[in-house]
This record gives C-alpha cells, structure tokens and sequence, in this order.
C-alpha cells in the first residue's frame, strides 16, 4: 500500500472485485434469512424456540458466552502489542481489537433476543441487584466496549489524521471526524497516543480477564443448582477457551484481510508466532477441561458424573467428540505440530477456522448439558435441539457481524501504514 | 299448637301461620326505639320506612316515593346521601322512570358500577400493601397423608389460571427398591419460599425479592424474562411463561386471570405481562391476604397440607416444623425453606 507521495490512493478494501460481490451477496443471503426468523421470533415470541422452563437457556445463550469469549480472546491478543509490546505484533492490534468490538455487539444482540420482554434490554441500567452477576455483567460490558473503542482510536488515530490530512472531500472529512478532529501526526501526538493505548490496555486486561470473560463465567459457576458449573475452575476454563478461539480468529483475520484486502504477503514470523500462542492455549485448555472432569468423575456426585455422561455419550454426544474435542483440540493441533505448516498461510487459515468452530460447540457443551439432568428426582429430564427459528437468527446475528466487519475493514485503516507506527 | 295439619312428620314442630306471625312480630324491633339510637331524624325514618312498604304493596309508585323524600333526605343527610347510590337506580333493575332517576340528588351512579369499582384502600401507605405482615408463612406438608392424587395441582392450576406448561405445584413421584420390597413416596413440590433464595440473588433488576411475610415475590412489571432464576433454582420451582393458552380446550380460558400478588392484570393478552416472565407459586398471596388458605392446602383430600406463621411458636406449622419428622428439600443447598415435610 502506497504510504508515501504526491499520488496519495487509499483503498483497504477487496482487492478482487468479483469475491467482493459474491461475499456481500453472501451476507446479504444470511441477513435476509435472518431478518425472516427474526420476524417470527417476534411475533410468535419465545413460543418460537424448543426452550421449556427445564431447558430455559438455549442456542441464544451459547452463542452469547461465545462471541463474549471471542471478544476477551482477540482483546487479550491486542494487548500483546499494545501493553507487552511485542513488535510483530503490533501489525494485527488494530484486527484484533476492531473483531472484539464487533464480537462484543454481536454478543449483545444474542442477550437481547434472548430476553422474554425484548422492550425492557434497558431495565437493568435502572434496576440492579449487588449480588447478581448477571447485574454486575451487563456494566462490565458497557464499560468494556468503551474500552475497547478508546483502544481502537489511540491505536488507529494517527492514520486516520493522515488520511483526513491526505484526502479530500466527504472521506477526508469522515476521516478527520473519526480523529475526533485530532489532525496532528508529528511524534508527540503519537507518543501521548501510545502512552493512552498502553494505560488504557493495562486497565482494560483485568476488565476483560476478570469481569468480561471471568465474571460470564462467573454467571454459571455460582449456580449451586448445577453442580456441572459450580466449581472454581469453570470460569478459568472460560478464559483460556476464549483465548483460545480469539487468538485463532484474529490468525484468520490476518491471513485473509493480508491477503485479500491489501494484496500483501503474510509475514510468517508472525504467523508462526500466533499458531505458537494457539498451540499453547489448546494445551492448556484441554488440560484444564481434563482436570475439572476427573474432579467431577471422582468426586462421585451424582448429578455431576450423570451431566458428563451426557456429555460424552448422550444424544448430543457427536458434538463434542468431533466439534470440541476434534474441531477446537484435535485438529488444529495436528495443524500446528509442524513448522512448515506453521508458516504455511492456508494451513493456519483452515486451524484457524476449525478452532473457531469447535469453540461453539464448547459454548454450547456447557450451557445445554447441565440443564438435561433435572435438578430434583422426580422431576423431568430435559431436552434441546434449537428450532429453525433459533438457528435462523443466530445466522443473521452473526451476518450482521460479518457486515459491520466487513464495511469496516473497507473503510478503516485496520493496517498500519508503515512499520514502527508502534515504536 | 294448631292441629289442623294432618300429615305430622314426627320430630319436626307443626307450627302454624299464625304463630309464626306472633314470632316475627315479637321479634321485631320498635322502630322508633331504634331510630332513637342515631343521629338522623326519627319522623322522616319512621315514614320513608312505612311508605318504603307501600311500594312495595304495590301501593305507591317508586316515582311518587322518591318525588316525596330525595330532597328530605338530602338535607337530613348531605354530602353523605350525594355518595351514597340510590338502590332504586341499577342498569339491569331499575325501579324508578329514567327522569326520577336524573333527578335525584345522589349522582354516583348504580349499586352495580360501585361496587366493581377497586375498593379505596384508607390510607393506602407502605405499611399496608401485599406482602407486609408480621408473620412468617410457611408450610408444612405431611408426606405420610399424602395419597398423590394430585388435586393439589389442579386446585393450582385453576386458582392461578397458570398456562400451559407452567405448574406450580407438582407432585414428584419417587420409586425406591427392587420387588416385592418397593416403597413409593409423593413429595408435592410448590415454591420453597426460601429464606437464602438463590432466585433472588441472581436476578438483575431485582425483579423477584422476597417480602416481609417470606413470601418470594416476582415483579411482573419489571422481570426481563433472562430466566437466569429458573436456572439458579435448586427445585426447579420456576416456570418461563411461553405465551401458551388453553384456548383449544376452554372457551376464552384468557378472560379471567389471578390477581397474582395483589395485582389484576384483565384478561391474558399477547405481549403483555407476565406472557415473557416467570412465574412461580406465591403461597396464593392474593388469597392470604384476604384470610383464605392456599388453593392446595384448602382442597387437599387428606388434609397433608397445612399452613400457618413460622414465626408464631404456638401455631400448628411452627410446631410440626420443630418435630422430629420434620425436614426440608436440599438441606445441604443452605437455601432454608419455609415448606416443610413431614417423614
């Protein structure tokens, strides 16, 4: 991309025209189903879904503890180079900051249409309750959008003083409002810049650690009611699974965006770099999912060995052998044993993706379990599989997503324009 | 005695007419003796009550009668006859002409539009809404008298009108032991009313929180519908109203509702609350604060339920809770429920 001279062009967006059409008509396709399941979710209301009051969370909330992770996961990788300030890094803050925005959106409309009274999202700005995490959640997450917007900005700010400097008319003007009419681009505005990112990032890395990700999985942990969530480990489990598909979707953003976006080549360094971090969180996380298993197994409660049955050989059983053992573990993992294939771009993009996957069914390998085994004897079991509205709308959540992304990555300058913009 | 019936039932006192007409006249009080007693005038009494007679003997029109006394008794009695609505002006029954009756002086409207209207609560404050009692509700539920027939459940379902697939109560069946050696138990499960509610801890916007009579109560008008309750519940006590109705089976089943908590929500309505809220067992507050049991407790066929204050250490439910029968479901959950069964 030209940085420099009289000449000045700035275009981040496809390089093809062609796959810029079929991936819009792409998300057009999945907004357009959404937006019809949408409608009868409104009109027909939760009668729409397969949730009972035994089964009262669903695909919905899946989805949502899983875009929550994601945001934390791809966040955290951000902080690497804003706050830890690993060079290489620096190349992928802006990606991984502006998906963990859009992530953080994308969770936030799966809670709203989760809700019985969608008209009263704002109920819990007015009325809290101390000792709910669900209370203390729903602050956490406007604080932390905040956070990561303010992050965005500093990281991305002096770039975009250049281009509203650079370009002319309505785009240099949308620019320099984007700036929020910060226009200066000699050193010491960017070092005030670097010093707010770096602040900003060491407040927002417990925000995210601890409140974000830790407090959803919080969420679950008390509920004394589900012995399959009560325990300690279950919230760190939630940050390192986060971790790990936001650190693999931000290693598919690089690649893709690099490739098809900038028309540059990948820089291997950093991409054998972040396998390596994926590589780690897969460890870790499959070995922590191994230690609050065998707890569950000897600790000889009923109700906690009978929901790892479930897991591991009830009816939904195939999702987690094949989507979280294989699709997030497994596979990625046999993806990254090699060096080569560490720095081979459409090897890491196929991990990359897999790992993303094989995360939702995580998500949803916690929330549906726990409630098929009834919490009384003599009480019934439960039993979920999504309706098509369910899965409709979850499409066209997430197609909003892949919009908001994609508009932005057009517009953006999600690329820094030359090395050592961070330095 | 009076002979002159013949067909005498033995044990039953044959008592003619006329005697009955002493009895009543013995037993009627001096009208002037008890008008004496009150403040109003005692003439104007004595003849409003004799003409009141003749209308109705069919003597005097309802027209004539209140021509003669809607002004009398408007000075006699003032402001307190202008609010007071006249018997003789009803929308159904009227016994006067449409002009006598615009002409009175008491414009309240009928007995009929009165008495629908919500009672005016005297000195409406904190101290005397729904839930605010001294005592401590509790129920203890006798598992030996409970034969399982689930009338309770019915008796729920019809007291509360719940939709559905939300029931409050249930009877939870449990089969212990292999042939011929089998016990089987019914346990009737209603909401716990906990003290340590965990319902109450994780909601939100503290839309359900308990009340000073240790009812748990659920705010319909602010509960967002997370049923983040139903999954912290240890009893599965709570229920997600999915907007279901018995339409197919009853005509118009959403017509009446249950004044839930004390408040009338009119008829079942899409989009209106508490379609998209949870609901729970209330210990019938509604019923409670007016000095009835709960519909379970009332209807049980073997008198297992009972239901008292907890806080009253001579009451009947405090003493069987202090039995040695006596426990609570999940004990080990630190929840302290105020249902208590009895082995």
């Amino acid at each position: 991309m030209a940085t420099q001279g009289s000449q000045f062009d700035f275009a981040p967006g496809f390089e093809n025209t062609r796959l810029r059409i079929a991936w819009y008509a792409f998300i057009s396709l999945l907004l357009a189903g959404g937006a019809y399941a949408t409608y009868l979710r409104l009109t027909q209301g939760m009668a729409s879904t397969n949730l009972t009051s035994i089964v009262p969370w669903g695909a919905w909330v899946a989805f949502y503890i899983y875009f929550v992770g994601l945001s934390a996961g791809a966040f955290l990788v951000s902080t690497l180079a804003n706050v830890f300030e690993i060079g290489e890094m620096h190349r992928i803050d802006r990606d991984a900051l502006f998906a963990a925005i859009i992530s953080m959106a994308v969770a936030l409309l799966f809670v709203w249409i989760d809700l019985g009274r969608m008209d009263r999202m704002y109920f819990p700005f007015i009325w809290r309750q101390l000792t709910s995490a669900l209370s203390w959640e729903v602050h956490a997450y406007v604080a932390y959008i905040g956070i990561l917007v303010t992050e965005l900005y500093f990281s991305m700010r002096i770039d975009l003083a250049r281009l509203a400097n650079r370009l002319d008319g309505v785009r240099g003007k949308l620019y320099g409002l984007l700036a929020l009419g910060r226009l200066d681009t000699g050193d010491p505005s960017q070092a005030f810049d670097q010093r707010w990112l770096k602040r900003v990032g060491i407040v927002g890395i417990p925000l995210a650690i601890f409140m974000v990700h830790g407090g959803t999985g919080v969420l679950f942990a008390v509920s004394k009611a589900r012995p399959y969530w009560n325990s300690g480990l279950f919230p760190v489990i939630f940050i390192i699974s986060a971790l790990l598909s936001g650190t693999a979707l931000v290693m598919v953003l690089y690649v893709l965006r690099t490739r098809l976006f900038d028309g540059e080549s990948v820089d291997l360094d950093l991409l054998e770099q972040l396998a390596q971090l994926l590589m780690g969180f897969i460890i870790i996380d499959a070995a922590l999912t191994a230690v609050e298993a065998l707890i569950a197994f000897s600790s000889v409660h009923p109700h906690e060995v009978d929901t790892w049955l479930v897991v591991m050989f009830g009816e939904m059983s195939w999702s987690f052998w094949w989507f979280m053992i294989g699709f997030s573990w497994v596979f990625p993992m046999v993806m990254l044993t090699r060096r080569s294939w560490r720095r081979t771009p459409w090897v890491m993009v196929v991990a990359g993706l897999t790992a993303v996957i094989g995360i939702v069914a995580v998500r949803f390998n916690i929330v549906i379990p726990a409630q098929i085994i009834p919490v009384m004897e003599g009480l019934p079991h439960g039993s979920y599989f999504p309706t098509p509205v369910e899965w409709g709308t979850s499409i066209g959540i997430v197609g909003v997503g892949l919009l908001l992304y994609t508009v932005g990555a057009e517009v953006l300058p999600l690329t820094p324009f030359s090395e050592g913009d961070h330095e | 005695m009076s002979s002159s019936d013949d067909d005498t039932l033995p044990g039953i006192p044959n008592v003619g007419k006329a005697d009955l007409d002493t009895m009543v006249e013995n037993e009627r009080p001096d009208p002037r003796e008890e008008l004496a007693d009150v403040e109003a005038d005692t003439d104007l009494g004595v003849a409003m009550a004799e003409d009141a007679q003749r209308v109705a003997r069919g003597e005097l029109s309802g027209d004539d009668y209140w021509d003669r006394y809607d002004e009398a008794a408007a000075d006699e009695f003032g402001e307190a006859y202008h609010e007071t609505p006249n018997p003789a002006v009803d929308a159904g029954d009227q016994t006067i002409s449409t002009e006598t009756a615009e002409s009175l002086s008491c414009a309240v409207g009928s007995m009929d539009t009165v008495s629908t209207e919500p009672a005016q609560v005297e000195g409406d404050d904190s101290g005397n809404g729904i839930g605010t009692g001294d005592q401590k509700w509790g129920m203890v539920i006798d598992l030996q008298k409970c034969v399982g027939c689930d009338s309770c459940t019915v008796a729920c379902k019809s007291e509360n009108r719940t939709p559905p697939g939300v029931s409050y109560n249930v009877v939870m069946e449990e089969e212990h032991g292999e042939f011929p050696n089998v016990t089987r138990t019914n346990v009737p499960r209603p909401c716990m009313q906990c003290d340590n509610p965990p319902c109450v801890q994780v909601c939100p916007v503290s839309a359900t929180y308990k009340m000073d009579d240790g009812v748990v109560n659920i705010d319909y008008d602010r509960c967002i519908g997370c049923r983040y309750c139903i999954i912290a519940c240890p009893y599965g006590a709570r229920y997600f109203d999915f907007g279901e109705n018995y339409d197919d089976e009853v005509d118009e089943a959403g017509e009446l509702t249950s004044p839930e908590y004390g408040v009338d929500r009119g008829t079942r309505e899409d989009g209106k609350s508490p379609i998209g809220n949870v609901r729970k067992c209330s210990f019938c507050t509604h019923r409670l604060e007016r000095g009835e049991e709960p519909a379970c407790v009332e209807t049980c066929i073997g008198d297992a339920r009972n239901m008292g204050d907890l806080d009253d250490p001579d009451s009947e439910v405090a003493q069987m809770a202090d039995s040695s029968r006596a426990f609570q479901l999940k004990e080990a959950e630190g929840t302290d429920p105020n249902v208590y069964y009895l082995k």
